[in-house]
């Protein structure tokens, strides 16, 4: 566990530096086969810290707010290639799949409320890449992002292996996730 | 002597060794590259002073990509500034860009971890998003010629010996120039 710790440490880092002061929930993980993979959920309070502190507008953050932020850090310790492709990943609940809000939505919500180049290009570097071909080594990290809900669920991401994808598939399940709310003071 | 190792020696001799002569090992994290040509990188400095890399030909750039909220480069910009350091070369340029930050927010991050480093400035984040990286940090290392030759791939260890080696290597393989840069 000891050696995981720095990794762990540098994800969240990553991925909200504002973090640093919210209290900790588990952060389950998973690694086989030369895959490495956390994934940590991410309340309100805190994704609206780190995109304000970015200067973004308060209707962007309003629309962030409604949502359930799942950050994923994926790592390919193996020796060959690892497909992250998120159209294999699915987040499941007890009704049916939960249906992630890609980068097509938010590029229509950003439209709509003229979001600034530059706060849209930052969003898109805190989100997971659609596909990418992580070679022997390669680490990524980002968000994906659901819409709120109430229901525990699981996520089970497939993923392919080999330059031409025909390696074999790893599967990682992350069982009874619940969306992140934000603390209420006493 | 044998005529067939007579015969052997001579293909030798006439071939030339089979594997490529003085070629570096590439560190970890770093990849070859086609060699496509690089896209328009056209920024001004945090100090408003314009660049064109097409005025870099002839030594190597190395290309940065960073903003100053992601971790992994914090964590690699000090290491980028002993790099730059250690190397004390003219042959190849540092050219650090960050991506859609504003002025204030740059110029609070370098001063704790990089404070010789003057980067360019992407405000709207089109160049990086040109560049196509495969993530924040991103480093390409442009050729003499203008072409993508390597990319690293996250935030690697630049100031220890297997990428100064390589960074030798590549800057061995190129003219004097007469001004070095760390923008």
């Amino acid at each position: 566990m000891l050696y995981r710790l720095p990794l762990l440490l540098a994800g969240l880092l990553w991925a909200v530096p504002a973090l640093t002061c919210a209290a900790t929930p588990p952060t389950p993980s998973v690694e086989d086969e030369g895959l490495y993979m956390f994934v940590r959920l991410n309340s309100p309070d805190q994704m609206a810290a780190f995109y304000e502190a970015r200067g973004f507008p308060l209707n962007a953050i309003e629309r962030l707010r409604r949502t359930c932020f799942v950050m994923a850090h994926v790592e390919n310790r193996g020796a060959k290639i690892i497909w992250l492709e998120l159209k294999n990943w699915h987040f499941l609940t007890r009704q049916g799949e939960v249906r992630r809000l890609d980068r097509d939505y938010w590029d229509g919500v950003w439209n709509k409320i003229g979001l600034p180049q530059a706060s849209r290009s930052t969003f898109g570097w805190t989100q997971l890449p659609e596909e990418r071909d992580l070679q022997p080594g390669e680490p990524v990290g980002g968000n994906v992002i659901l819409p709120a809900t109430e229901e525990p669920f699981t996520l089970q991401a497939d993923f392919l292996t080999g330059k031409d994808r025909r390696g074999g598939m790893i599967r990682a399940r992350f069982e009874n996730l619940r969306c992140a709310k934000d603390q209420v003071a006493p | 002597m044998n005529p067939r190792l007579f015969l052997l020696l001579c293909c030798l001799v006439l071939t030339g060794p089979a594997w490529p002569v003085d070629t570096p090992s590439l560190p970890p994290g770093v990849m070859a590259v086609e060699g496509t040509p690089a896209p328009t990188l056209r920024l001004n400095s945090l100090n408003g002073e314009p660049y064109d890399l097409a005025g870099s030909r002839g030594h190597w750039v190395f290309v940065h990509f960073w903003a100053s909220w992601c971790g992994p480069c914090k964590r690699e910009m000090p290491a980028i500034q002993r790099m730059i350091n250690r190397l004390h070369t003219r042959r190849i340029e540092f050219v650090m860009v960050n991506t859609a930050e504003t002025e204030d927010e740059v110029f609070t991050f370098l001063a704790t971890v990089a404070p010789d480093v003057t980067p360019l400035m992407d405000t709207q984040g089109l160049t990086t998003e040109r560049w196509q990286p495969r993530g924040l940090p991103a480093t390409f290392l442009v050729d003499p010629q203008g072409r993508i030759r390597y990319q690293a791939l996250g935030g690697r260890e630049w100031d220890t010996p297997p990428y100064l080696d390589f960074l030798r290597h590549l800057a061995s393989d190129t003219a004097p120039q007469s001004s070095q840069s760390s923008r």
